[in-house]
């Protein structure tokens, strides 16, 4: 394949490239700091004293006690942990459902259904067209029988941002432990466990410039939870399995530089979203940005143009090196139509026209000029091939 | 477009990678595609294509090669446009060959889209079948010709395709991807059922798409083609002109289904005589030649895929239908399978069988 340009990155909200200081703050622990934490001599003591200070970075970083930070694989397992360790424990105390919207990570989703299976009750907020949760579907589904509501901070599809403390507030008096995806909100929002009443929150390393494999969930004092994985006595028995000691610092490290950057990476991205997006619909006046009448993190850009679809989109965009994403993908890697989008009731043609672009650190002014050029050219191609 | 760009359609089966690695081998710049078409629910292993599997077999195929390759969810276009018409056609008492209108829709067609859209001024796949001249002419390769498929195709898309395998024989296809170190791909068995039809049980994809409770599918008659109603059967969806097995037996002559006559369900047999067909006649016809034959003109003609080639002359061939005489009467002509019309070894078009001209009598419950 010839290709003119190195291809563009408009991808972060999938995942974004390892920091350079999270990589050198990993390496010593590939190298001679190879201990186990659990470990009683000085190799352990070693590694316990780094996983100890990862600990408190990360927790420092959420306004949390250093034991309410629990850290796993990867946000799927802080989102499955959250939903299934709380009803789980919960259960037999008379709350047997739990509530969730229908704009979920499939993480989310997949383990609301699970509870289901496992013979609990399922409930799915409405949400706008927008995606934001309707109060009075909130009000009406969580009541005292709920063991666990768990609502996205932001989706990864549209950028529409909840707002989680007033849903975190209205859940807490109603007695109903809350928890928030915080995947995409991480680094983008301001995170706070100390004013902010959710009781769980789960985040994701790699979205944030740490590797692929490591992620958090924080877990308020006083939590009901019945452990996932169980074992060794790691984590407080919270999470059996030798920590990944690395990849923990890597993950604290990438948590202190996000959060130090919030704001300047939040103007930012945002400043090169809506770049983009007055370009894109000054090019093509029809288009249509999902979430656009919300609250949205910076760095996401959904936008459908009526007459395309997103395979050819996605195919004809990666071959002209400006890669984006559909929807979620599917096991085989085709594209399948969007349970976000659906939600938001848009229609089955355009939610299959959306193409999302993400942006993050390593994107610049001139990738938003080159696919202000070429996104506009292909979709006038594709509108063409339709017409003929 | 960019001339040397092509789309190759690939199934995750040898044929297709193999031709993918000639093209990457003579310096094109190729874009390997699958295409989903169906979801099965369960992933059947071994399945030719469309299961996970295959889709992995082409995307490492591709890896290998250093190619992009993506996965096209192809399956509500082909849902509409092969399967349904699948059913459809048993639900009409014929015998579909759904392989004929993926080429003609889904590969050669919808694909062609994706190829344009990513400004590929090629489109390639691993059939059994060689472009000349903006002709199609059967594969060197005898026993794996699958031109029988293709006579539907837009006749404009031929000078587009390139059919990398078309002059190969399996076994010389086989060993070329051994040597390119395909092994993923290289001892995969043949395809051989369709694809969405998991372990040969159509009966079963009938049910689900047209329900249970389709006609094709209850109890009727088993009728003698000299009348007597000789018992029942129960669908006749699941016969086939030519077919003998689930029969009544206890006849002098064995009995063979000659016709299937969805009006009031009924299965007809007949002695085999009542099987052989002097001629055929065909509707939806397409050509693929700038001059198609004209009456008089000798052809040569199959009735089924992988059946010899009969030697026949056109007797009309007009508006869309074409009708050929036999040289030699033919057994087993099946309303729905496709009559395709060579003249040596240059594919002139073909159709889908409307009725049998037969040997023996005029049944006048056989209309097209």
């Amino acid at each position: 394949m010839v290709m003119a340009q190195p291809p563009i990155y408009l991808d972060n909200a999938a995942t974004t490239p390892v920091r350079e200081e999270v990589f050198e703050a990993m390496r010593p622990f590939f190298g001679p700091k190879f201990g186990n934490p659990s470990s009683i001599h000085s190799f352990g003591r070693e590694a316990r004293a780094a996983l100890d200070e990862a600990r408190e970075r990360l927790a420092t970083c959420l306004g949390a006690h250093p034991d309410e930070v629990s850290f796993n694989s990867c946000g799927t397992e802080g989102d499955n942990t959250a939903v299934l360790c709380l009803w789980r424990a919960m259960r037999d105390s008379g709350r047997n459902a739990v509530v969730t919207t229908p704009i979920e990570h499939k993480a989310v989703l997949a383990a609301a259904h699970e509870v289901a299976h496992e013979g609990g009750e399922e409930r799915i907020l409405d949400v706008d067209s927008d995606g934001v949760v309707v109060d009075e579907s909130f009000d009406e589904h969580v009541r005292d029988d709920v063991a666990v509501t768990s609502v996205m901070w932001v989706n990864n599809e549209t950028g529409v941002i909840q707002d989680i403390p007033a849903l975190a507030q209205r859940a807490k008096q109603r007695g109903v432990a809350f928890h928030t995806d915080a995947v995409q909100a991480f680094g983008k929002v301001a995170i706070d466990a100390r004013t902010q009443p959710f009781d769980l929150l789960s985040i994701s390393g790699h979205k944030i410039g740490a590797p692929k494999g490591i992620g958090a969930l924080f877990i308020r004092r006083g939590t009901a939870f019945e452990p996932l994985i169980r074992g060794g006595s790691q984590d407080r028995g919270r999470r059996a399995g030798t920590e990944n000691l690395a990849y923990v610092v890597g993950l604290a490290t990438a948590a202190e530089l996000a959060v130090a950057e919030r704001e300047q990476h939040w103007k930012e991205t945002e400043h090169m979203r809506d770049r983009l997006q007055a370009l894109l619909l000054a090019a093509i006046p029809d288009a249509v940005v999902h979430s656009r009448g919300a609250r949205r993190a910076p760095h996401v850009l959904n936008i459908s143009v009526p007459g395309t679809d997103n395979e050819s989109m996605l195919m004809a965009l990666d071959l002209r090196g400006i890669a984006c994403s559909g929807g979620s993908a599917c096991q085989s890697g085709s594209v399948t139509p969007s349970h976000v989008l659906s939600a938001l009731g848009v229609a089955p043609a355009l939610a299959n026209a959306a193409v999302r672009m993400s942006f993050g650190p390593i994107n610049t002014e001139a990738d938003v000029d080159r696919v202000a050029e070429v996104f506009p050219k292909l979709v006038a191609k594709a509108r063409s091939m339709a017409a003929a | 477009m960019l001339p040397n760009r092509v789309l190759v359609a690939m199934s995750g089966g040898v044929d297709s990678s193999v031709a993918a690695a000639l093209l990457v081998e003579h310096g094109y710049d190729v874009v390997g595609v699958t295409m989903k078409l169906f979801s099965d629910g369960s992933e059947v292993p071994d399945r030719p294509c469309c299961s996970l599997d295959s889709v992995n077999d082409a995307r490492r195929v591709c890896e290998r090669l250093g190619i992009p390759h993506y996965v096209l969810n192809m399956e509500s276009r082909f849902g509409h446009d092969v399967m349904d018409d699948f059913v459809a056609e048993y639900v009409a008492g014929r015998t579909p060959i759904p392989c004929v209108r993926c080429n003609t829709f889904t590969k050669f067609r919808d694909l062609l889209h994706t190829a344009d859209s990513i400004d590929a001024q090629w489109i390639a796949t691993g059939h059994y079948a060689r472009v000349r001249d903006g002709e199609l002419l059967r594969g060197s390769d005898d026993a794996k010709d699958q031109t029988y498929f293709l006579w539907g195709i837009d006749r404009a898309v031929i000078s587009r395709m390139i059919l990398p395998v078309g002059d190969m024989t399996k076994s010389e296809t086989r060993s070329i991807a051994t040597r390119l170190g395909l092994t993923m791909v290289a001892n995969k068995a043949d395809s051989q059922e369709i694809c969405f039809v998991p372990d040969g049980d159509y009966v079963k994809v009938i049910a689900q798409r047209a329900g249970a409770d389709s006609p094709a599918l209850q109890r009727g008659p088993v009728v003698h083609s000299d009348g007597r109603v000789l018992g029942e059967h129960d669908g006749y969806a699941r016969f086939t002109v030519g077919q003998r097995r689930g029969l009544p037996g206890g006849f002098a002559d064995p009995l063979f289904v000659v016709a299937i006559r969805p009006e009031d369900r009924a299965v007809i047999v007949g002695p085999r005589e009542e099987l052989l067909g002097t001629g055929v006649a065909a509707t939806e016809v397409n050509w693929l030649v700038e001059t198609p034959p004209v009456p008089g003109d000798p052809v040569q003609v199959r009735i089924r895929h992988h059946s010899p080639l009969a030697q026949g002359v056109v007797l009309r061939a007009e508006g869309g239908e074409v009708e050929i005489a036999l040289d030699e009467a033919v057994v087993a002509i099946s309303p729905g399978q496709s009559l395709v019309i060579y003249s040596g070894d240059r594919l002139l078009g073909g159709g889908f069988i409307a009725s049998p001209r037969r040997a023996r009598t005029e049944l006048p419950l056989l209309v097209g």
